[in-house]
């Protein structure tokens, strides 16, 4: 095995290991856009602010333990997520850039709550899994990465199951190609995207709490993750659930060779590059998908 | 000015994903003519429009005007050619006023560049005094004058309709194709327009009209295609369209079912 | 997609609006002309900055109202445009007024280079683009290495004038800046390419059907947008006499959007004066619940939104109601 070999492998494993959070990420960012044409731009603050909700829970003793924690984070989130979809839904039925301004507010109050809240710290956040490590291949493997790997695969297989095979499924495929038709047939549109932005928020959550570990925990640090899994919605065509998965596994990966080879300093630049590359030559996203685009 | 030139479309051919919309289509709109251009819901008419105005690619067939090819255009390349539309939903910008949104019709003769657009130079302010005067002549003679700096929003659909009309012929085209401009508005208002667009008539101008008020067509058009699950079946005058068995019974139905 | 109506503006009577607004305009000129005489140093330099700011926040609502888009990366072209005031100094030894016009035009172009590859799709890939643009600013900044001044950034003291005092000239570059800068967008709104843009954001098809494709109409007001920001970035550099990486964050960019939601996207004097005065002077007077700002910006941001953009309407609609609660 060649040296560039060596280093290569694990770059590649650790940036798709990565990339599966970035995908999650992206994975609600995407359905909030399918179900109601609005791009989130307060989905970090919000999984941000429950990341802290879990450390607040959990750090100091006679904490309620990890589990309870993350389902109380969980339920405000979601609750937030129901009430800026409620304060929001109307408005932008009118046009996508209040709704886009809409998100921004939402996540400049909620980033201000942050901090009003947990003040400025810094602080760390690990999951809950003993600390173990394997060689296979010349590859480390860590619990941590496994963890990643079934928390992920979980979440997909669930979530296109969900989609694929139940009515609720079906009634998001209906909402998300024509929101008109399926209120016509019948469905009650609110309950398909208020679940939709529900889920979405969920998933933001999950995505957090696997990041954190890697780092810290700040009032910004998941708003910042979160703009990966904006590049990685992008790359995806920022309508196709499946896109959205590859989507994060490239951005992920190549920010690692990225920063490895050329210069950790210049990440957001090269995020940048990659996000308007990716729309002058696959305007449509990597995996174009047939009525899918959004294109005006 | 403007020369006359015909306007034809030949075997035109438009599938969506394997849906036949038009098959095998050709036919021409002469200039000094109005031609209507008519068929039941889904016969193909509006993917016809939305092929001459260049939304739609056709997969195939050619579109010329005069000897100039216009399939490949974009419909920005096709205004150039002296191509210019109304829309079957009233496309005017809500912001600016009667006189502005007709003038906006012919913002792309401006010669002007960007210095006259931020500052008051001799040039740009000449062009745009010229262009004013245009709009209101048009305005004028469509009987609008009164409008003229009123917001589209406070005006009725037919007079709305009426200014979306006087956008498209500010800018003297050779070829005009009106988008169902008959839709949505009253008795008196659809009197109005049909008076308006038989005195718009000209000797060098191709004048397209997809309409469903067959009153209206019948008074207003020389000659009439009539399309039917995108096929062609008839062509000529009003009369003939009228007599023709096959067009009513694609009307009236088959008295047979 | 005819969905582009910006964030807030009045819609009948544009002409009569733009005309009744000329005498309040004067007025408000002559009143920012004399302040220097009636106030001090401390309100000198910090009305000096709003009206810095205010030129920034036009080119937000330039791009709300023409573009129908939201850009949350201006950052970058404020940045762009201080640093291009700062380096001149430094490298080349001249003033603001050599290097402002310098700004506008690599503004333009860098504006025009951004939005190309979104140029034929919908606005939210250029929102998200934005914000990967504005995240990019600080570290393309300390890419430059010393020339720019690293962390702590560069001081601008050469003023355009020998023999006045430099914190007048301060004071009233950016005065006239912002006058000449609403003049200029007042005459953009006559111009046949302001009429195209108009129609462009709400009826795309119809622009193009009359010589203007979406592409064209998208990069044209992107690059004013951004040339206009550029202008506004070197503005601030002379009026608040430094730049530094952490001034051009996307934090910075965010607020430029709250200024222009809350002037409700004017493009007039007194509207783009509120919005750089609440972005500006919010912050100082919060100084010590900084942790407040960006709930109160997001409560601003939210509330215009929700309002609509018949903001007094509205708010008849609430009194009634309020009053009929009372009655019933």
């Amino acid at each position: 095995m060649s040296a560039a070999l060596q280093d290569l492998l694990p770059l590649i494993w650790t940036g798709a290991i990565t990339g599966c959070l970035y995908a999650i990420g992206a994975l609600g960012l995407v359905m909030i856009f399918k179900a109601t044409r609005v791009v989130n731009f307060a989905h970090g603050n919000m999984a941000g602010l429950a990341a802290f909700v879990v450390y607040a829970f959990t750090a100091h003793s006679g904490g309620i333990g990890w589990l309870a924690a993350v389902a109380v984070a969980l339920a405000i989130v979601v609750a937030l997520a129901l009430v800026t979809y409620g304060v929001l839904a109307r408005v932008s039925e009118r046009s996508d850039l209040r709704g886009t301004i809409g998100t921004l507010g939402i996540g400049l109050i909620l980033q201000g709550a942050t901090q009003v809240v947990f003040g400025a710290d810094i602080v760390n956040l690990d999951l809950p899994v003993p600390r173990w490590g394997t060689s296979v291949a010349g590859l480390r493997i860590t619990s941590y990465d496994v963890a990643v790997l079934v928390v992920t695969a979980l979440v997909v297989a669930t979530l296109f199951l969900v989609i694929e095979r139940t009515r609720l499924g079906i009634a998001f495929r209906a909402v998300s190609t024509n929101p008109f038709a399926s209120r016509v047939c019948g469905l009650n549109l609110f309950a398909v995207q208020g679940v939709a932005w529900g889920t979405a928020a969920g998933l933001g959550v999950i995505a957090a709490l696997l990041i954190v570990p890697t780092t810290f925990l700040s009032s910004t640090t998941v708003a910042t993750f979160m703009l990966q899994s904006f590049a990685a919605a992008v790359l995806g065509g920022f309508s196709s659930l499946p896109g959205s998965i590859l989507g994060g596994l490239v951005v992920g990966i190549a920010m690692n060779l990225f920063s490895y080879f050329v210069s950790p300093e210049l990440n957001s630049t090269f995020l940048l590059v990659l996000i308007l590359t990716a729309l002058n030559l696959f305007p449509g996203g990597i995996l174009p998908q047939r009525g899918g685009g959004s294109r005006a | 000015m403007a020369e006359a030139a015909t306007l034809a479309a030949e075997r035109i051919s438009l599938a969506f994903g394997g849906h036949r919309v038009l098959s095998d289509v050709s036919l021409d709109f002469r200039a000094g003519q109005v031609t209507g251009l008519i068929g039941p819901n889904g016969a193909g008419k509006t993917s016809l429009f939305n092929c001459l105005t260049g939304l739609y690619r056709p997969q195939e067939g050619t579109i010329a005007l005069g000897d100039m090819r216009l399939e490949g255009l974009a419909p920005a390349r096709r205004a150039r050619e002296g191509l210019a539309r109304s829309f079957q939903h009233v496309a005017l910008c809500p912001d600016l006023s009667v006189i502005e949104n007709v003038m906006f019709g012919r913002a792309r003769l401006g010669r002007s560049g960007w210095a006259s657009a931020f500052l008051p130079l001799p040039r740009g302010r000449a062009e745009a005094a010229d262009a004013r005067a245009t709009a209101e002549r048009i305005l004028a003679r469509l009987g609008l004058a009164a409008f003229a700096d009123d917001m589209p929003a406070s005006l009725p659909p037919g007079t709305q309709r009426m200014v979306e009309i006087a956008r498209a012929i500010v800018a003297d085209p050779r070829v005009l194709l009106l988008d169902e401009p008959a839709a949505g508005l009253n008795a008196a208002e659809t009197r109005h327009l049909t008076e308006a667009l038989r005195a718009l008539a000209g000797p060098d101008l191709v004048m397209v009209v997809v309409e469903h008020d067959m009153d209206l067509i019948m008074e207003v058009c020389d000659r009439i295609h009539v399309l039917n699950f995108g096929r062609l079946i008839a062509s000529g005058t009003p009369a003939e369209i009228r007599a023709d068995p096959e067009v009513v019974r694609v009307y009236l139905g088959d008295p047979d079912d | 997609m005819p969905d582009g109506m910006s964030v807030a503006e009045a819609r009948p009577g544009a002409r009569a609006r733009s005309l009744g607004a000329l005498p309040r305009d004067g007025l408000l000129l002559v009143l920012l002309a004399i302040v220097p005489s009636m106030l001090g140093g401390f309100w000198i330099y910090g009305i000096g900055v709003c009206m810095a700011n205010a030129v920034a926040v036009l080119s937000v609502s330039f791009l709300l109202r023409y573009g129908g888009e939201v850009s949350i990366g201006q950052s970058f072209f404020l940045a762009l445009g201080a640093y291009c005031v700062a380096m001149m100094e430094r490298e080349v030894g001249v003033s603001v007024v050599v290097s402002l016009p310098v700004a506008a035009v690599v503004g333009v172009v860098l504006g025009l280079a951004f939005a190309w590859p979104s140029r034929a799709l919908s606005g939210i890939y250029l929102a998200v683009a934005t914000m990967a643009l504005a995240l990019a600013v600080p570290e393309l900044i300390l890419l430059l290495g010393p020339v720019a001044g690293g962390y702590e950034g560069l001081y601008v003291s050469r003023a355009p004038l020998v023999g006045v005092s430099v914190d007048l000239q301060r004071y009233y570059l950016p005065l006239v800046a912002l006058a000449a800068v609403v003049l200029l967008l007042a005459h953009f709104r006559r111009s046949r390419q302001g009429l195209a843009l108009l129609t462009a954001r709400d009826h795309p098809r119809a622009a193009e059907a009359f010589g203007f494709s979406r592409g064209y109409a998208r990069l044209a007001a992107f690059a004013i947008s951004a040339g206009i920001a550029a202008i506004g970035g070197a503005l601030l550099a002379f009026a608040a006499s430094t730049v530094s990486p952490n001034s051009y964050t996307l934090w910075t960019a965010i607020y430029l959007l709250v200024g222009s939601v809350v002037s409700l996207g004017s493009l007039g004097l007194f509207g783009a004066l509120v919005g750089g005065a609440f972005i500006t002077l919010v912050p100082q007077v919060l100084a010590s619940w900084g942790d407040w700002v960006p709930i109160l910006y997001g409560l601003a941001l939210l509330v215009v939104v929700v309002l609509g953009d018949r903001p007094a309407e509205a708010l008849t609609k609430l009194r009634k109601r309020l009053a009929g609660g009372r009655g019933g």
